[in-house]
């Protein structure tokens, strides 16, 4: 019987929103899965589209950028960048054929300890369906 | 078109002005079909000019590349304008570089020329092999005229134009200082070169495409360095601590190399073709490009390089920008 | 020394027999271009087609990317990687072989690389004369030719519906006998061969005089023809990874973790980079000087070093230059001017 695959997700949450709905989800002692890895920014315009590339090739399964609402962003316009670029970014993994599923956005405020929770178990699903990213992942160093 | 020989007295006139240092245009190359970039700096030298098929270099990459050395104690830099000729991408080039202020638009004397587009080497090659001659071509109607020691070959266009030009919407310059020759009609409206074949392909498919590609890249950057748009002195593809992307060659580092790069591209390319027709291993690179200069005209209806006056893409919003693929 | 005849149709008995006994490398193609990769058991890959590889064989002995020793960070202790294994590269053409000759005195100079030393005593080269010259070829002015036999284990010379081969060293009999079964012996194919040879060298169309361009190197150090000559290069490095002889290279180290690995690979010396100092000093600061140190290399320095001329004039890197900059036009011109 083999063992159900537990993907492994890089999340890049804006600290002021994304991660505060996070925390908020935690406080309130909702269950959700585990998988997800979380490195906080300050805002989602800060993220670098490279990071995803990065993680992918380091060995993610999923990646998922989640910030505020556009309009509620704490420096103004941060999140309205990164809209235009992790479409562009999603656009071109795809193009390549990276599956779609794989790489995640989502706006969740500090409020929506729910929607995180819904936010994450949909993440994972998908990724789970796909199973362990292995298209252009560094090669492990066999020591 | 354009007559050769108003090109060449339109450059002499250019360099014999007290304000530009020198005019970079094109000369007959060393062999075959090749044709290499030249720096008119005296009047007798635009003699040498030539303008066909053939020039298939993107000159605007000059304007950046030249090395701002430091000078000797006492000797003043050279502020002298430089001259260059351009077609539609070209110029479209340059409009980019002033859009990101790469470039400064008092620096540079644009002389435009209207262009039918160039050939693929590789195109021709299969069914014209290289040889030591040097050959010339021109354009006639929809035709392309081969000259290789006195015989003329005619080629029908669709034969051996290089994709990017076949589907080109700006054969004219878009900006410049002084247009030479008549305006050329744009015959193509919509479609973007090899894009729709991968786009209605399943996600393994692409990538098993894509897989081959670029394990066969031998990482020698020979497509940035010839990119108009890519002038970073310290580019990131290139970068230690933090190595962004290893400089080692395996499928994992190429693939990642190109992802960035195409990344970096977003709303700057301008479909001049000239990294896909530099490079060594023949990959297929514009297959890449176009499909994000596809997203970003449909998109957010943006094309690169059309305004002097525009905003960078990556560097602006829309309040309005869709947001169906975000949760 | 061994002289024998392949029938065309034996070709595949033929490359499967070199196959058992070592690791074969093959030109394959690969999109548009042929690249030299291990052999993947295609009977039907043969050598018709093949004009010349993009990427020489040098591939074989200075991997493009090699790693040299694994480590765990915070440890002292290295791991090698697995012993290479013995390699037979097949459809070398004569120039690229003469260039790994070329390219051994630098790697035994000082000191000895063990990396590259490992690699090219393992690896055995069966090279196949030109019957046809490529448009830039220009081997002949730099003491090579078609049917060279320098660097090269055993000699291949297509004759229409089949090979002779010669074997030129030690290993070149041993393998020829690790293939005995596919070969007859040949009998006086030999002369056809010399004139298949001969004849290709007639058809070299391209040449330069070597004599004298040493010293005009050095007096026309700081000549304007330098500027005129780099201004159109695009620092693209592409002559340099094509050429046969080129064998610079960078060290870096690449951590997943805790586990470490120390590779080299390909550099090349049009790169800006190659010569910035960390202080951010660079002797090399434009294409300039670029282009002056690299036909310095090739044709001054290396023959003020090794008395050999680190050209083989294969032509790839005029073949391959997107700007069409033409190292005989270049050394004409430095022959006239300087």
């Amino acid at each position: 019987m083999s063992e159900q695959f537990e993907p492994n997700i890089v999340a890049f949450l804006c600290n002021w929103c994304s991660y505060a709905g996070a925390d908020l989800a935690g406080t309130s002692r909702t269950h959700y899965p585990a998988n997800l890895k979380v490195i906080r920014v300050m805002c989602t315009g800060r993220i670098n589209p490279l990071f995803v590339l990065n993680a992918l090739q380091q060995g993610a399964d999923g990646v998922l950028v989640s910030g505020c609402h556009p309009g509620d962003c704490h420096y103004m316009e941060g999140n309205m960048y990164a809209r235009r670029r992790f479409r562009l970014m999603k656009d071109l993994l795809e193009y390549l054929g990276v599956d779609s599923r794989r790489f995640h956005m989502s706006w969740v405020s500090a409020s929506e300890g729910g929607k995180w929770k819904e936010v994450v178990e949909k993440v994972v699903d998908e990724v789970s369906e796909i199973g362990p990213f292995e298209q252009f992942k560094r090669e492990k160093i066999n020591w | 078109m354009v007559d050769l020989e108003t090109i060449r007295k339109k450059a002499k006139e250019i360099v014999s002005r007290e304000d530009v240092k020198h005019l970079i245009g094109w000369r007959k190359g060393t062999f075959g079909y090749r044709v290499t970039p030249y720096w008119v700096e005296a009047p007798e030298d635009a003699e040498e000019l030539v303008y066909s098929p053939l020039c298939n270099t993107n000159l605007a990459t000059y304007l950046t590349l030249a090395e701002k050395l430091p000078l000797p104690k006492g000797q003043e830099p050279d502020r002298r304008k430089t001259a260059l000729l351009v077609r539609g991408c070209d110029s479209r080039a340059v409009v980019q570089l002033l859009t990101e202020r790469g470039v400064d638009r008092e620096q540079v004397v644009l002389l435009g020329l209207p262009c039918r587009g160039v050939v693929d080497l590789r195109k021709l090659k299969d069914s014209y092999p290289e040889d030591n001659e040097v050959a010339d071509a021109e354009w006639k109607e929809d035709k392309i005229v081969l000259n290789v020691s006195g015989e003329k070959k005619e080629i029908p266009r669709e034969e051996v134009l290089d994709d990017h030009c076949l589907v080109c919407r700006y054969p004219n310059p878009v900006e410049a200082d002084e247009t030479l020759g008549e305006k050329v009609e744009p015959w193509a409206e919509e479609s973007h070169p090899g894009v729709e074949e991968l786009e209605n392909a399943s996600f393994d498919k692409r990538w098993d495409f894509w897989e081959k590609e670029f394990e066969r890249c031998i990482r020698c950057y020979a497509c940035r360095n010839a990119c108009p748009m890519c002038y970073c002195e310290d580019c990131i593809l290139d970068r230690l601590n933090p190595t962004w992307i290893y400089r080692s060659n395996n499928y994992s580092e190429n693939t990642a190399f190109h992802i960035a790069r195409a990344f970096h591209l977003v709303g700057r390319c301008v479909s001049c073709g000239a990294c896909e027709r530099v490079c060594p291993a023949g990959i297929p690179l514009g297959k890449i490009n176009q499909k994000l200069v596809k997203e970003v005209r449909e998109k957010y209806e943006f094309e690169p390089g059309t305004d002097p006056e525009g905003v960078p893409f990556q560097a602006s919003y829309n309040p309005q920008d869709q947001e169906d693929f975000i949760l | 020394m061994s002289e024998k005849v392949l029938q065309k149709a034996n070709w595949s008995s033929f490359v499967q027999a070199l196959a058992d006994a070592r690791e074969l490398w093959f030109p394959v193609k690969d999109g548009p271009i042929y690249k030299f990769a291990p052999y993947s058991g295609d009977v039907d890959a043969g050598l018709e087609e093949y004009a010349y590889s993009s990427v020489p064989p040098k591939a074989v002995v200075l991997p493009q990317t090699e790693t040299m020793f694994l480590y765990q960070v915070g440890d002292k202790e290295i791991s090698l990687p697995e012993e290479k294994k013995e390699k037979v590269v097949l459809g070398a053409r004569p120039c690229d072989a003469r260039a790994m000759d070329i390219v051994d005195r630098v790697f035994q100079w000082d000191e000895d690389d063990p990396y590259y030393l490992e690699n090219r005593n393992k690896t055995a080269v069966i090279g196949l004369a030109c019957n046809e010259p490529f448009v830039n070829c220009f081997c002949t002015s730099l003491d090579g030719s078609p049917g060279s036999t320098q660097g090269l284990d055993v000699l291949m010379v297509d004759l229409g519906d089949k090979y002779y081969l010669r074997s030129v060293t030690d290993k070149g009999s041993r393998i020829l006998g690790d293939a005995e079964s596919a070969l007859e012996d040949a009998s006086g194919e030999g002369s056809q061969a010399e004139e298949i040879i001969k004849e290709a060298e007639g058809k070299i169309k391209r040449s330069i005089d070597t004599e004298g361009i040493r010293e005009k190197l050095e007096e026309g150090w700081e000549a304007p023809l330098w500027d005129e000559v780099s201004r159109a290069c695009l620092g693209c490095g592409a002559c340099t990874f094509l050429c046969p002889t080129c064998h610079c290279f960078d060290i870096q180290d690449e951590v997943e973790g805790f586990d470490g690995r120390r590779c080299r690979m390909w550099d090349s010396c049009m790169f800006g980079e190659y010569t910035l100092h960390t202080s951010g000093h660079n002797p090399r600061p434009s294409r300039k000087e670029r282009t002056r140190n690299r036909i310095s290399h090739k044709y001054r320095y290396y023959v003020e070093k090794f008395d050999k001329i680190a050209c083989v004039g294969c032509g790839r890197c005029i073949t391959s230059c997107p700007v069409n900059i033409d190292i005989l036009d270049i050394l004409s011109r430095v022959k006239e001017e300087l």
